[in-house]
């Protein structure tokens, strides 16, 4: 009786959404725990960790592990079930809604105030003119170049005043030359994932936005890359697929001349490359190529788009920890976490205060090229954040199978998109 | 029964052929595991390692928690399959061979549970897991997974081609009905334990789900959870991913080998009626 | 003679109430973790189905709305259509060649341990592993199969996975490869309640290959091959893993199977009302249809 008893309790608490669980250390010094993933391999929520506690040795930090990829299934559970740590990440904007809407996060404006206009990405967690969370990481999209294949092929490396257009002629240029060159490596790589398409497109069309439902702006970005296929410049979808190849191995095995990928790949290619697991080659980065000239050349800034990883505070967390918690994102933002974030390779929210930290790093490109795109971008949010983002990204993840499999034309994929979009979600 | 020779040998030209196609995925992972990461995807697939990483055998002893992960995977399986067995069979005797009021619909019941997906009752789930207190605790995968509805429904399957007869035969002679379960019941559906044990043991050791959402705290992980934490927000290490998955299909291989000496006919039925 | 009436009916009375106790006994250590860990989340569902929840907080009741959006969300059909495509094929196929598996491999064969336990092999292998093999065998370009299909004098052969249309059947056949042994396994431990005595019988009686097995296996293996067909029927409605890791969903809609919308509409886009209503259509699905089965399967037993 008893059992059933607590199970009918439970149900009701369940029911009302109430939790039963509270704070127990009320008194005694400040502990904060933290969500992270994959800590063996992920060291930045340690360094954070380490940071703010060099800074205020009188609170604990405490990580607390999730897994990468299912890092926000867990956190749901966690949050649904009152359990979550005080700070947790915000992985990607996809998902920041759930959270900001499901009421999981505690407003955190005053710390955005305080913040210096060099921090990244922070646009991106306000809603109704409140700030839910904070960035200390903010990656964006750029071209990756093997200067060794280039050399090779005799073609010139990228200088940073591409379109698109210029972006495809060298892709198979670069290929005919290699392959003469008696080289097996294709021009390009663009990954299976929707974003090498939709991302540009999506940060370059003026006036482009999902929530319009109108998806007309995809079309010259599907056409450039359905040719890089069709020419052999680059692997196709469904040979990416069926043969799950990896960008890291693309590119870091050199099999292919140009990548177009996130600044998290800097670290990778890095440690890569010292373990032996990538090939030691020259590399670059170049911007991304653009959609017009106007935003071209090193003296124009470029447009490219990239989702900030934030922090945000669980609303349930005790009375008395707010203030550490606060002081625990500012500590994050701002450019002493950059500085120690850069160490290891990761592209920190202010990356002006991290430039020349990254840049020191043995196996970084030095020319002029590679430090002007990694300081100089207007990143656009890859998933604005709105309650229609995610349905609406799952409709065109859809248009971008079909496309680049040849199962669909171009003009009839966007017609059923937004069709889709019309009646599944902004009815 | 005995049969001519040439089908005999048509038969097992077929198994050597079906049995290299099913092995061949196996081949692939035990080729990759001897490779590093980014050799396991490429175009065309390399089907055999030239210079083969052995290394990877000893790294994850070392490199990674495998011992404990293995020793979680171990006690959970054992436990589940255990109580899985237990109350399984125990519930399917009242199913199939006591008639009482309800007893049809309350089975229904059993089976509709079945038929709906995890996701969508994962978090009421979780939430009164936690209010119970066993999230991140070994116990939650075992309340989770030993009380299944399949082991109850497979087991009742299988007495009700057990005869009533030989019960009543039994109930005549003052026989309990707990003493006819342990006494003729069990001894009689040994095959249907048998095939009941290994398909929950690998199930629960398979499981990446269930520990996934339950499972947190690295000192409980399973093989399968660990074998993940190989995988991180950008990268994974195939190579070791597949040296792990090696490894930790070997028990269940020689669980099954052991375990399926006990599909001999006639077992079930000796003694009945003839 | 009244009394006698009477007192039967006392005494049959008290038959029920002695076996109703006995019954819950034997059912109880079983009932009462199933009820509290899986009932009573599932029933909260058919409560959660008819209300916009996103799964923090309290849910709001929308009554019907959830349902009325389903039958005009095209996505939904299509991950409908999809699911019943696969089950389809995937049941029918699935019954044939484990049951085949398991006539083949219940006899003293030499070596038989080693060929149960390779039939067995890809339902323990990585799932991760399978995908890759059967993505790279069924390769458009450069994989065997299409090669031998070229070989055999198709000119034009199917994409596989890569294509819209052909998709399904590629996840039809590998999900059969890989479910092939453990319904094997069901189906084992079946015949082994079917009397020798039975087969011999029959043989003395001049009865064929395909008679014995008509008039003797099939009778025999009743429930099990009801265990079978209804367990196959609900894990082939709920299908996901296989599609997840082969084709997820693509391309475009073409393998989109409820599972997974479900998965899609609750914790990718936070509609935990809508993605239970979705589960109870399908729930709904299952149920009927294993509710005919045990009617066939009962009618069939009496």
């Amino acid at each position: 009786m008893k059992r059933s008893l607590a199970a009918v309790t439970a149900l009701m608490l369940a029911l009302t959404g109430c939790s039963s669980g509270g704070d127990a250390d009320e008194s005694g010094p400040i502990s904060l725990s933290l969500a992270g993933w994959s800590l063996a391999t992920t060291p930045e929520f340690q360094k954070l960790a380490d940071g703010f506690k060099a800074a205020h040795p009188d609170i604990a930090v405490e990580l607390k592990e999730y897994d990468a990829k299912n890092y926000d299934t867990q956190m749901i559970a966690d949050l649904a079930a009152g359990k979550a740590p005080d700070i947790y990440v915000q992985k990607n904007l996809k998902n920041f809604y759930t959270y900001q809407d499901g009421k999981q996060l505690l407003d955190v404006s005053d710390v955005a105030a305080k913040l210096g206009s060099e921090v990244g990405g922070l646009s991106g967690y306000q809603v109704d003119g409140k700030t839910w969370a904070i960035p200390y990481r903010a990656d964006s999209w750029v071209l990756y170049y093997n200067k060794a294949l280039f050399d090779k092929a005799g073609v010139k490396h990228p200088d940073g005043s591409w379109t698109w257009a210029e972006y495809a002629a060298t892709a198979k240029e670069l290929t005919t030359k290699l392959k003469a060159a008696g080289d097996k490596a294709l021009g390009t790589y663009q990954h299976n994932w929707q974003s090498t398409v939709q991302g540009p497109a999506l940060a370059q069309t003026a006036g482009a936005s999902l929530d319009s439902g109108n998806f007309a702006f995809l079309k010259p970005y599907y056409e450039t890359a359905l040719d890089l296929q069709t020419a052999g410049a680059q692997v196709g979808l469904g040979d990416v697929t069926t043969n799950s190849l990896t960008y890291q191995a693309q590119f870091g095995k050199q099999s292919a001349g140009m990548m177009i990928m996130g600044s998290w790949y800097i670290a990778t290619l890095l440690s890569q490359q010292e373990k032996g697991d990538a090939d030691t080659f020259e590399w670059g980065i170049a911007p991304m190529p653009q959609l017009t000239k106007d935003t071209t050349g090193t003296s124009a800034v470029p447009v490219t788009f990239g989702d900030p990883t934030g922090l945000g505070v669980n609303p349930k967390i005790s009375e008395r920890k707010i203030q550490a918690a606060k002081d625990f994102l500012a500590y994050a933002a701002g450019p002493d976490a950059a500085k120690a974030l850069a160490g290891i390779g990761s592209t920190p929210a202010d990356t002006a205060a991290a430039a020349d930290t990254i840049f020191a790093l043995k196996g970084v490109p030095t020319d002029e090229l590679s430090k002007f795109t990694f300081t100089k971008h207007d990143t656009k949010p890859e998933n604005p954040v709105s309650k229609h983002t995610a349905p609406l990204q799952n409709i065109l993840n859809d248009l971008h199978t079909a496309v680049l499999s040849g199962s669909k034309p171009i003009d009839a994929a966007i017609t059923e998109a937004q069709d889709r979009a019309k009646n599944e979600v902004l009815k | 029964m005995s049969i001519r020779r040439v089908p005999r040998i048509v038969a097992y030209v077929c198994l050597a052929v079906a049995g290299v196609l099913v092995l061949l995925p196996f081949y692939w992972m035990v080729m990759s595991s001897l490779k590093t990461n980014n050799d396991v995807f490429t175009i065309p697939v390399q089907w055999i390692t030239t210079d083969p990483v052995w290394n990877n055998y000893a790294d994850i002893w070392t490199e990674s928690d495998m011992t404990t992960w293995l020793g979680n995977t171990v006690f959970l399986s054992a436990l589940v399959t255990f109580l899985q067995l237990l109350t399984g069979s125990f519930a399917a005797y009242g199913f199939s061979k006591i008639t009482f009021p309800g007893r049809d619909v309350l089975f229904l019941a059993y089976i509709g549970t079945l038929a709906v997906p995890w996701a969508s009752y994962m978090v009421p789930q979780f939430v009164l897991m936690t209010k119970f207190e066993l999230t991140d605790t070994i116990w939650s995968i075992v309340a989770l997974q030993a009380f299944g509805a399949l082991g109850v429904f497979m087991m009742k399957q299988f007495y009700e081609s057990i005869p009533d007869e030989l019960l009543d035969a039994a109930r005549i002679d003052g026989m309990s009905e707990f003493g006819i379960y342990r006494r003729i019941m069990l001894p009689l559906s040994v095959p249907a334990l048998a095939s009941l044990a290994l398909i929950t043991l690998v199930n629960t050791w398979n499981d990446y789900l269930g520990p996934l959402l339950y499972l947190r705290s690295p000192d409980l992980w399973t093989i399968q959870l660990g074998l993940k934490s190989f995988i991180d927000q950008y990268n994974a290490e195939y190579a070791l991913i597949m040296t792990g998955s090696v490894l930790s299909i070997l028990p269940v291989v020689v669980i099954f080998l052991f375990g399926q000496r006990y599909f001999v006919e006639g077992v079930a039925t000796t003694g009945l009626k003839g | 003679m009244t009394t006698t009436v009477a007192e039967t009916r006392r005494r049959r009375g008290r038959v029920v109430a002695r076996n109703t106790a006995l019954g819950w006994a034997f059912l109880l250590p079983n009932f009462a973790g199933f009820t509290l860990l899986t009932l009573v989340p599932v029933g909260l569902l058919f409560y959660y189905a008819f209300t916009e929840w996103n799964v923090f907080g309290g849910a709001t009741w929308t009554g019907l709305e959830n349902f009325q959006q389903l039958v005009r969300d095209n996505s939904f059909w299509t991950a409908l259509g999809n699911t019943v495509y696969y089950a389809a094929f995937h049941i029918p196929l699935t019954l044939a060649v484990s049951l085949g598996l398991a006539l083949l491999l219940n006899r003293k064969l030499r070596g038989v341990a080693f060929f149960r336990t390779v039939a067995f092999f890809p339902y323990i292998t990585s799932i991760v592993a399978i995908a890759q093999i059967w993505n790279m065998l069924l390769s458009p370009g450069f994989g065997p199969v299409n090669e031998v299909l070229r070989f055999i004098g198709v000119a034009n052969p199917p994409g596989w996975t890569t294509s819209a249309d052909w998709s399904m059947p590629a996840v039809i056949v590998v999900s059969t490869w890989r479910d092939m042994g453990y319904y094997m396994l069901l189906f084992l431990a079946g015949l082994q309640t079917i009397p020798k005595q039975l087969h011999e019988a029959a043989m003395v009686d001049g009865a064929g290959a395909w008679d014995r097995f008509r008039a003797v296996t099939l009778p025999g293996l009743r429930p099990t091959t009801f265990f079978v067909t209804v367990l196959l029927t609900i894990n082939s409605f709920k299908v996901f893993d296989i599609i997840l890791v082969m084709t997820d969903g693509g391309p475009g809609q073409s393998t989109l199977v409820l599972s997974q919308y479900i998965f899609q509409k609750g914790f990718e886009e936070n509609q935990f009302g809508y993605a239970s209503a979705v589960s109870i259509v399908l729930f709904a699905l299952c149920f009927v249809v294993t509710i005919i089965q045990f009617m066939v399967n009962r009618r069939a037993t009496r």
